[in-house]
């Protein structure tokens, strides 16, 4: 318990002494979505219509930007060996690393997002529904993030982004769709995300646990 | 019951053995090759030249011949290679290794044939290349599995890490894969009214169904001779400087 926590506020300082790590991710979001009224419409009526994917696609587009810092520091100076020869955890260490990635990449976007209804015109009455969807499945992208992070390191960036990309396409798929119905067709495609979840968790967390491994094998 | 047993296990730890494999698929690769081809020659012929015509799709139908066979080999190459990233994650066992790197880029050069034939069947009859069916989709993400799996290989030098890396990724994508033909699924019906299904497979005529289960026959059996040749290839390229395969190249065995 003692580990957990001397581990988390670790992490919580590492991440929060380079604000690169908040700023990108927010900065890399809003272009993107400035490209799309700019690139294919300015109609609002259009835009709305289109706006849960645009803010899905953005939103996992930008998730790529964290895959590789998740892992890579940590790597490359040598604490993972440490952590990896002293026996610690590597659950755990994955564990809290994905949990306070996710607090810095993908947090500020959910908040983000919500103004998405006077940029993109999104629904208003479908704002919950966007919101919960994406709290579910940027999660899931984490852990699928998490774990092309640690397959591709010491790799080049594009590969950990070929492989989580692929990855996500179904919490694409699902969360897209999530936000798209307002009323009766909400519940089941949040309940297929939120059951997508508690099937990530664990069999992600063993993989990744697997790619740590090889790399001091 | 107990002798079978051990006469299994017995073949799966000799499976795992580099010399022993090599030496074993030289004798097997002249049968299966003398098997397949011309199977796979009866089976086009038959289909192509004799089969019926189809009522509604006229000669095009024809391309069922290597279109479904193709596509059917993708998917199973790739629950093999699947199984093979289990059994080397849980065993270590180096041949499961070396058995995912030789059938990825078989499998994605299927997925290819796959998609490409269904595109020139699909132009004729449905009026388009490409439509963003569940099975189309699927297909397609298939193929980029495939093609992730190659890139991982190749970024890394030590084949051992290597071999460790794509299995685990071959695994969840195999997890993956089933999760989004579903969601495609689920997305599609209720976007669109209705989704073009390819045939279904009650319909179709015995006529036609004998050279098509002979074509799907001699797929597998092609698959399995460029698996044992690539893989052999593999061998050739990991142990060149071990003994036994001086040996054996030059004939002092």
């Amino acid at each position: 318990m003692n580990f957990i926590k001397t581990f988390f506020s670790r992490e919580i300082l590492v991440y929060s002494k380079k604000s690169s790590n908040i700023i990108s991710p927010i900065v890399f979001f809003l272009i993107c979505i400035t490209f799309f009224p700019l690139a294919v419409s300015n109609d609002p009526s259009q835009l709305s219509r289109f706006a849960p994917g645009i803010i899905w696609i953005c939103i996992l587009l930008s998730g790529m930007l964290s895959v590789q810092t998740i892992f890579k520091e940590d790597f490359d100076d040598g604490s993972l060996d440490l952590f990896y020869a002293k026996d610690f955890s590597i659950l755990q260490i994955v564990l809290i690393k994905i949990i306070v990635n996710w607090l810095f990449s993908a947090l500020p976007l959910i908040i983000l997002s919500s103004s998405m209804v006077f940029l993109l015109y999104f629904p208003i009455s479908n704002l919950l529904n966007l919101l919960s969807s994406l709290l579910i499945g940027t999660i899931i992208i984490s852990f699928f993030g998490a774990l092309a992070g640690a397959l591709s390191l010491g790799k080049n960036s594009i590969l950990a982004s070929a492989i989580m990309l692929p990855l996500s396409l179904p919490v694409l798929i699902l969360g897209s769709s999530a936000s798209t119905y307002s009323s009766e067709n909400i519940g089941f495609f949040l309940l297929l995300l939120l059951s997508l979840l508690f099937l990530t968790i664990p069999i992600i967390s063993l993989a990744c646990m697997g790619a740590i491994r090889l790399h001091y094998e | 019951m107990n002798n079978i047993f051990s006469t299994v296990k017995s073949f799966y730890h000799k499976l795992g053995s580099f010399p022993w494999f090599y030496k074993f698929s030289s004798k097997f690769i002249p049968i299966v090759f003398i098997l397949g081809f011309p199977i796979f020659f009866l089976g086009i012929i038959w289909g192509i030249y004799f089969s019926p015509t189809d009522v509604t799709q006229g000669e095009i139908y024809r391309i069922i011949y290597l279109h479904v066979p193709a596509a059917s080999v993708a998917q199973t190459v790739y629950f093999a290679m699947a199984i093979a990233g289990f059994v080397y994650v849980v065993w270590k066992m180096k041949m499961a290794g070396l058995f995912i790197y030789a059938m990825a880029p078989i499998g994605a050069s299927f997925t290819i044939l796959a998609l490409i034939s269904g595109a020139i069947w699909g132009q004729p009859t449905w009026g388009t290349w490409w439509i963003w069916d569940a099975r189309l989709t699927s297909t397609l993400v298939l193929l980029l599995f495939y093609l992730v799996i190659i890139g991982l290989y190749s970024s890394f030098d030590n084949k051992k890490s290597a071999d460790q890396a794509v299995s685990i990724l071959t695994m969840v994508g195999a997890i993956n894969l089933p999760i989004i033909k579903k969601s495609v699924d689920w997305w599609n019906t209720l976007h669109q009214p209705a989704t073009i299904k390819v045939f279904s497979e009650s319909s179709i005529a015995n006529e036609m169904l004998y050279p098509l289960l002979i074509c799907i026959f001699s797929f597998y059996i092609l698959v399995f001779l460029f698996g044992l040749m690539a893989m052999r290839a593999e061998i050739a390229k990991r142990e060149l400087n071990k003994s036994w395969f001086k040996n054996l190249v030059l004939g002092n065995d």
